[in-house]
Formats: structure tokens, C-alpha cells, sequence
């Protein structure tokens, strides 16, 4: 702010054109409710990506960490926030319905449930699980685990008592 | 454990103050209004994070001042460790900022560091009072001798909340969230339920011993036992957590009608009788209060066990709660812990490993 109140008047009309611009192109994906200018977006229309995976993820800009990964070469939903009653937050008020309605149509063979590890992600991720699971697809959920670069010292007992329950064979 | 040093920057009427406590009993004596109860308060917090006399943590503030900090060396069997806990008055409410040697940390990283049993006068209302003080009793202690069982306090707290904006109509009913909801609540709710079973078990064992050395057999046995609302005389975690599930479902339909929650250990209570009965409906005031200090050095004993090393004795106007023969009972009882710190008005009569002068806000040591 106190950077633009020392710009040229061009410039700061320059960049509230460009926020408009910004404003009247971006829209939700019909598909997937992310954040784009064409619709469907282009993850939904990349036909090298894995139609058989879905991962569903609270906010549009959870698929932005999830993809500076390039871990994962599925689908994205996104759910509109997490469950919480307290600020008014239920399955209404989330894309649930649509949510199942795209895994009738699309019938993946995996659901990825990436909600964050706090109260709210859990439950979001154990009651989407209960209303998925009937439907014969497979639900799985991120694990939780230690710091990559962090010491075995400084993890919280909860953090290393999870990742504890969710180790792997090596 | 032991404290070793202690330093109050702008702490209630300390506006600063270096204190070296020894090893042993520290009497902190003085006349009324100088500043002992503050002092034992900030030890509390210290070890806490948190007031043992008010939930309002800007009144620890020195009035007119915009920070209080206290922060202190310990003795632990692990090695020595500092801790610092400062207190910051925003218009939002009071920010609190934990340190441990040093280096910023979380609440949940700082508590059970420097572990305290904490006796002040207010505590004699948990023998009659509602059963939220004797539940605030279970959690403080039991939270810090174990990060899982404060985590799981606050996860069932969290849930229970949502759960019952579901039920009061914060969001359209729905069957699979009420269900979701009560499945993390048995989750968390079975670890809350084991982990003070085996506490009051242990606090009942090493109570009744004591309260019969200081009032004598004619009183007849102190008991404490655990009121668990959800059964919890079955062995295993999961048939706790079977009963706990069985009892949310016939509760199901009262809850919908009353719009709030009725099952869990959030209505667990811990029950004090004196033979048959009950300690509330018909111990004499002086039985009460005996039992409540048994209740407190079973509580010290127990959080040693657990741990292996003793946790910080603070005890606020213990010694005016007593008549002369059991005052005299308490503090042999109390000598041979690691360290406690004991307010008085008078010289204490018993011999103790020093004793402060406590004057407005100044702190010598006497003796
Ligand atoms: N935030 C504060 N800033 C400055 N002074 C305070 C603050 N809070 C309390 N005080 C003062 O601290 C004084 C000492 O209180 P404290 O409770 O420690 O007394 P005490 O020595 O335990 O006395 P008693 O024997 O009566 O229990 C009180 O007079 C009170 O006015
Ligand atoms: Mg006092
Ligand atoms: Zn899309």
C-alpha cells in the first residue's frame, strides 16, 4: 500500500486493470471446482493424468502445494472448506453431493483424502470416507509423519506416535 | 526436579526479582499482602503456562506495564533446563510466548517440563464443589505427566464442540457426521477415560494411608474413586471403547432431544467417601480439608511414580487450613520431598531447608 501511494497514478491504474482482468477470467472449474480461466481447467482436460485417482482437497490452493510436488499425476476435487458446525460448516455447505455425483460418473479406483491433520480434516476426511467407501472405492488418506530434514529429538510425541502407526516395511 | 533459580520481570508486584531457591522445603513467610502467594503463583506458571488462581492471565501483568516474564533454571533428571514464559496484554487478550532453553516452542512442547502439585486454599471446595473442579484437577496433572493425554483432551474438547453445534442445529442434521463425530470422540474419549482410571486408582491407594497417619483410624478409610460416565470396569482399551460406543448409541435419541451431548468423560467425576459415605454430604469441614491434602501428596506421589522423578510441591496457605497436630503431620510428611515451596504468615515451627522473608516484593532468605 505504502509502496503504491509513492507510484506514478499510471502504474497503479495499470495494476487495478490487471486486477479486474484477473477478476472477469478466473472462474471455478466446472469439473473440479479449482481455480481457472478455461473451463474445465487444464488438469481436468490432460488426458496423461490418471483419471483413476481423485484427490480431494479443501481449498484450490492445496492443489498448488500438492502439485510443486509432481508427485501425483491424478485428479483434483475441491471441497470448499472443511466440516464445522461451530461456523456453520456441514456436508451442506461443502461439495459433497457433487462430490459423489463425480465419483459416480468418473468411478475412480482410488479416493485420496487430503485434508489438513487438524480436528476439522480428520473428520472431514472420516465422514467423506463413510459415504465413499459403500461405493466400492478404495479411500486412502495423506499420512502423517516427521519432517523431512527434521530430528527424531525435536519431533512432538504425537507427530512421531502417528507416524509410528503408519510406518512401512522396508 | 528442582528449581534453581527464578527471575520475574514486571509479575504482579514484582517488578523485578532474581530468586535462588535450595533443594528441600523453602518457606516463603511474611506478613500479609507482600507478595508470597504471587511469588508461588509465578513458580506455577513457570512449570504450567498457566495461573493457578485466575483464568484472566493479564491480571499477572504489573499493572501499567505491557509484558510480565518469568523464567527459570531447572533440575531435571534429564539435565538442566530453562524455561521462560512471557505474557504479552494485546487488545485481543493476553498472548503467551514459551521458551525452552532458549529456542521458541509450543504450548503442547512446553508443558510437563518443570512438573508442579499445587495446593491453594480455593482447592478445599473440590470435595464439595461442582464436579468441573475435580475434572480441572484430573486434566492439569494428568496433561503434564503425558503429551497424549493433553492431546487427546484437547481433540475430544474440539470435538465435543462441534458435535454439539450438530446437535443445537448449527448446520442441517446429519446422521454420518453425528456418527463421524462420535467415533473420534470414542477414540480420543477411551485414551481420557484409561489414563484417569489407573491415575484415581493409584491416587486412592497412596491417599488412604495418608489421611489414616494424620486423623487417626476413627474416622474410617479415605476412598477416592473414579465416577466414570462411561463404564470403564472392563479391562481392555477396546472393550472401554466398546461401552463407550454402546452408551452413545442409547444416549442418541435423548441427545438429539436436549441438543447437547450426555455421554462421555467430560461428565466423569472423582468421588471422596470416608468409609460408606460420601466425603461431600456428611464430612466435617476439618475431614474435608484433610482429605483434600491427602488428596494432593497422593497426587505428588503418583506424578513421581509415573515419572521417576518428583514434580514441584507449591503449597499456599497450607498451614493456616491445620490445627497444631496436624500441621506438625503435614510438614514431617512433606520434608523429605525433593522441593516445595510452602507460604506462611508465621515462622514455621518444624525444621525446613530455608526460609525467605517475603516484604513488599522483596525476597531474603532468613534461615
Ligand atoms: N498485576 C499486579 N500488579 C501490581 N501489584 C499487584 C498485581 N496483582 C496483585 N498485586 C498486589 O500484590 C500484592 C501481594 O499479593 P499476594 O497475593 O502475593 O500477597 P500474600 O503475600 O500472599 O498475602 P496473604 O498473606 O494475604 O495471602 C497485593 O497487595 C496486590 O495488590
Ligand atoms: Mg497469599
Ligand atoms: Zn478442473
Amino acid at each position: 500500500m505504502f509502496y503504491l501511494l509513492n507510484r506514478p497514478r499510471a502504474e497503479a491504474e495499470a495494476l487495478a486493470e490487471a486486477i479486474i482482468a484477473v477478476k472477469d477470467r478466473v472462474r471455478l472449474c466446472s469439473r473440479c471446482f479449482s481455480l481457472t480461466e478455461e473451463d474445465p481447467c487444464a488438469i481436468c482436460t490432460d488426458v496423461r493424468r490418471d483419471a483413476g485417482l481423485l484427490c480431494v482437497v479443501a481449498e484450490a490452493k492445496d492443489i498448488f502445494s500438492l502439485e510443486r510436488t509432481s508427485a501425483f499425476r491424478g485428479r483434483y476435487y475441491v471441497l470448499g472448506g472443511l466440516m464445522s458446525p461451530m461456523d456453520g460448516v456441514g456436508p451442506a455447505q461443502l461439495r459433497v453431493k457433487e462430490l459423489i455425483a463425480r465419483i459416480g460418473e468418473d468411478a475412480p479406483r482410488e479416493v485420496i483424502i487430503a485434508t489438513n491433520p487438524n480436528a476439522e480434516g480428520e473428520v472431514t476426511a472420516l465422514y467423506l470416507s463413510k459415504l465413499i467407501a459403500p461405493l466400492g472405492i478404495s479411500v486412502t488418506r495423506l499420512a502423517y509423519g516427521l519432517p523431512i530434514g527434521g530430528d527424531l529429538d525435536y519431533a512432538d510425541e504425537i507427530t512421531l506416535a502417528k507416524s509410528l502407526e503408519g510406518r512401512r516395511s522396508l | 526436579m528442582r528449581l534453581t533459580g527464578l527471575t520475574l520481570a514486571d509479575v504482579r508486584n514484582y517488578s523485578a526479582l532474581e530468586f535462588e531457591p535450595v533443594p528441600g522445603v523453602n518457606v516463603l513467610a511474611g506478613p500479609n499482602a507482600q507478595g508470597k502467594s504471587n511469588l508461588l503463583e509465578a513458580i506455577g506458571l513457570l512449570g504450567t503456562g498457566k495461573s493457578f488462581r485466575t483464568s484472566r492471565e493479564s491480571e499477572l501483568i504489573a499493572w501499567g506495564m505491557p509484558l510480565a516474564s518469568v523464567s527459570g533454571t531447572a533440575a531435571l533428571a534429564a539435565g538442566t533446563v530453562r524455561l521462560a514464559c512471557t505474557l504479552a496484554a494485546s487488545a485481543a487478550g493476553t498472548r503467551k510466548i514459551y521458551t525452552v532453553n532458549g529456542g521458541r516452542v509450543g504450548y503442547s512442547h512446553y508443558l510437563g517440563r518443570l512438573r508442579v502439585v499445587t495446593f491453594v486454599p480455593a482447592h478445599l471446595q473440590l470435595v464439595g464443589g461442582p464436579p468441573a473442579l475435580r475434572r480441572s484437577l484430573l486434566n492439569a496433572a494428568l496433561s503434564q505427566e503425558s503429551p497424549a493425554y493433553y492431546a487427546a483432551l484437547a481433540n475430544y474438547a474440539k470435538h465435543l464442540a462441534q458435535k454439539n453445534a450438530l446437535l443445537r442445529g448449527g448446520v442441517s442434521p446429519d446422521e454420518d457426521l453425528l456418527a463421524t463425530y462420535d467415533e473420534r470422540l470414542v477414540a480420543s474419549g477411551t485414551a481420557i477415560v484409561l489414563a484417569r482410571r489407573a491415575f484415581i486408582a493409584s491416587l486412592d491407594e497412596r491417599a488412604s494411608p495418608v489421611y489414616r497417619r494424620w486423623a487417626g483410624g476413627a474416622d474410617g478409610e479415605l476412598h477416592l474413586g473414579y465416577a466414570a460416565n462411561v463404564p470403564c470396569d472392563v479391562p481392555t482399551a477396546d472393550a472401554v471403547a466398546a461401552a463407550f460406543t454402546q452408551r452413545l448409541a442409547d444416549a442418541r435419541f435423548a441427545e438429539a432431544q436436549r441438543k447437547t451431548s450426555l455421554v462421555g468423560p467430560h461428565r466423569d467425576d472423582l468421588e471422596f467417601r470416608l468409609g460408606e459415605r460420601a466425603l461431600a454430604a456428611f464430612g466435617s469441614q476439618g475431614q474435608q480439608r484433610t482429605a483434600v491434602l491427602a488428596l494432593k501428596v497422593a497426587e505428588h506421589a503418583t506424578l513421581e511414580a509415573y515419572a521417576g522423578e518428583a514434580p514441584l510441591l507449591l503449597l499456599d496457605d497450607v498451614l493456616s487450613e491445620l490445627d497444631a497436630e496436624r500441621r506438625r503431620a503435614f510438614l514431617e510428611g512433606v520434608a523429605g520431598v525433593e522441593q516445595a515451596f510452602i507460604t506462611s504468615t508465621g515462622a514455621v515451627d518444624t525444621p525446613v531447608a530455608a526460609t525467605f522473608s517475603v516484604r513488599a516484593a522483596r525476597v531474603e532468605r532468613v534461615a
